[in-house]
């Protein structure tokens, strides 16, 4: 349990106040449009989604999947936190093209590049795969922020998970996205200038980086600060076909929608930036931020191993960072601390619960039940459903156990089956929504068989994550790829009126040229 | 002909071109030096300022390879904006599926 002096509950206090202040200050925003609601009325200039990229993805469970990597794999454990690489290429390809298509979410982006029956099916399924991913996620954040406060305070974990979410969800409610990238900007600018402070402070409080390395050498570990240290081409724990293949994922995923998690959070801030150069720049930079953050994670995660060589838990030696931090820092300083661990989780929380709510008005609401509804009534959903997202995320919290191993499965193995059908209905026009609604189904089933069902019978041996992707690949190729040439192209009228509003990369031939016939392009 | 186009008309600019792939290819390495240079420079290591330095000099070439044509692309692109989102809204309530 930490001591808190009246100094470090002054600067909580503090901070909760002015984050909630952003949503009044900005409900008169938020509240006129859907557009608003959503999106910041698309008129936002680069760096206030960047900041909110960076805050987004700044969260309470982030430190501790950090601190597990590298305190297991030494700098190798960077390559791990690297999947956020996708958007190298992704601003200047996915980005562009999607910030063209207009479309508020990624499933009314299924119904521009696909037409007819298929396209209403995909946009159902992602949007009720994304109200339920957006709970899900809230809930993985919301129980590391319990585990946060338990260590703190010694409260049970359901208190730290209950209590803040709610908090954030005021801000959310009256000002929208509005009051989410708002707020985001502030705590983004805290976060990284506590991540700074902290991670230097930890360091300087055992004797300095040379010290850091002094003992790596002393203790036999040098190997922890070679970020290309492999155990083999296929044995060990970090052989290179695991590093080949998250880069693979990691960079050529760029080129697709949806091969990462954090496509779903980045596209709201893609369609929030005033214009395509903007969207492009917002999350090259956002991006980069967290790259950067890492790596000055790291090296404070490296302060705590030699510190603390000999955790055998990954529960225990997940918390290395919040311990480093709050058995470091002076008095006055650790509520400091602790408001900027409040910044990255509300930060988190604010965005998934105004995306979830997204998907839940404008594809389910707005599309499917009441397409003719008001503005004013859309924004009232939007806050029904940002309610609702929240208790739903209470549920998932409460059922969460061991933060890494949820992470790991939803990052990449359960998107595995779709990560090649998410390129290719960007840069292949004879893709079409069968093939894409196959591949996803193929991949759920799949990957519970791969990962948790075929091992405990014994059927398969527990295969290395990235075979599970290799094989989850191959998996889905053959479902996706025959559904797709059995089935009938898309309509050409639909895919012309697409080409020429988003001008998609790669392999359009025909589309093009019927464009050019008719003389739109 | 330069190696890098830095004045664009509308029409090319809209066009996938050598810049692009030479944006995609400068882009990862920006991002993998300025995460290891970090790193490294954190642990007061002489060779992380050096891949730090190197990351920040791939970041103002990215800018410069890529900026103009983005640049443009923008301008054309907000011209038709206002008619592609009254296009937008009648598929969400369903006016325009064929």
């Amino acid at each position: 349990m930490v001591q808190f002096a009246f100094l470090d509950w002054f600067w909580i206090i503090l901070f909760l106040i002015i984050m909630v202040s952003c949503g009044f200050l900005f409900y008169r925003m938020g509240k006129r449009s859907e557009s608003d609601f959503f999106l910041a009325g698309r008129g936002l200039p680069w760096w206030l989604p960047a900041s909110s990229v960076y805050a987004t993805h700044t969260a309470t469970d982030t430190p501790m999947w950090v601190t597990g990597v590298i305190y297991k794999y030494g700098l190798s454990g960077l390559w791990y936190t690297f999947f956020s690489g996708w958007c190298a290429i992704s601003a200047f390809v996915s980005t562009r093209i999607f910030r063209r298509s207009l479309a508020y979410t990624q499933a009314e982006w299924q119904s521009l590049r696909f037409g007819g029956l298929g396209s209403e099916l995909l946009r159902g399924w992602v949007a009720g795969w994304q109200v339920f991913m957006n709970m899900f996620i809230l809930g993985w954040v919301s129980i590391a922020m319990g585990k946060v406060c338990h260590y703190a305070f010694n409260w049970p974990n359901w208190i730290g998970l209950i209590l803040f979410s709610s908090i954030c969800s005021i801000y959310v409610l009256a000002a929208g996205y509005w009051g989410v990238v708002m707020a985001d900007f502030q705590q983004g600018f805290i976060a990284l200038a506590v991540i700074v402070i902290a991670s230097i402070w930890g360091i300087v409080a055992i004797g300095g980086p040379s010290e850091i390395i002094h003992k790596l050498n002393s203790m036999g570990e040098t190997w922890r600060l070679n970020p290309f240290h492999f155990t083999g081409f296929l044995k060990g724990d970090f052989p290179f076909l695991w590093f080949f293949t998250m880069l693979f994922i990691a960079i050529l995923g760029g080129l697709g929608m949806g091969t990462s998690i954090d496509w779903y959070t980045e596209s709201q801030r893609i369609q929030s930036s005033k214009t395509v150069k903007d969207a492009s720049y917002s999350i090259w930079a956002g991006t980069a931020l967290v790259l950067v953050r890492n790596a000055i994670w790291a090296a404070a995660i490296l302060a705590f191993f030699v510190t603390f060589p000999n955790i055998v838990s990954v529960k225990d030696y997940e918390l290395g960072w919040f311990r480093l931090s709050f058995e470091s820092l002076p008095v006055g300083m650790v509520g400091f601390f602790f408001a900027a661990i409040l910044a990255i989780h509300l930060s988190t929380i604010s965005t998934q619960l105004n995306l979830g709510a997204l998907y839940a008005t404008r594809d389910i609401y707005h599309h499917y039940i009441n397409p003719e509804a008001s503005e004013k009534r859309l924004v009232w959903v939007g806050r029904i459903s940002t309610l609702i997202i929240l208790l739903g995320s209470f549920l998932y919290g409460l059922m969460m156990e061991n933060i890494t191993e949820w992470l790991i499965f939803a990052l990449w193995i359960m998107a595995a089956g779709v990560w090649l059908p998410n390129i290719l209905q960007v840069i292949w026009w004879r893709f079409n929504s069968w093939g894409y609604l196959s591949s996803w189904i193929a991949s759920l089933g799949f990957s519970w068989l791969i990962v948790w069902i075929l091992p405990e019978f014994g059927v398969i041996p527990d295969l290395p994550d990235y075979l599970q992707f290799w094989s989850l690949l191959i998996l889905g190729c053959l479902v996706f790829i025959p559904v797709t040439f059995l089935t009938k192209p898309e309509n050409m009228d639909h895919l012309v009126k697409y080409y020429v509003m988003s001008r998609p990369i790669g392999w359009w031939k025909p589309v093009r040229k019927e464009a050019e016939k008719r003389g739109l392009i | 002909m330069s190696l890098i186009k830095r004045k664009w008309t509308a029409k090319e600019a809209e066009e996938w071109t050598k810049e692009d792939l030479i944006a995609c290819i400068i882009s990862p390495l920006a991002y993998i030096t300025l995460m290891l240079g970090v790193v490294f420079s954190f642990l007061l290591l002489w060779y992380g300022f050096v891949i730090l330095l190197a990351g920040i000099a791939l970041t103002l070439l990215l800018y410069f390879v890529i900026n103009p044509k983005l640049s443009k692309i923008s301008t054309e692109y907000e011209k038709k904006q206002k008619e592609y989102l009254e296009n937008l809204e009648k598929i969400v309530k369903w006016e325009d599926m064929k």
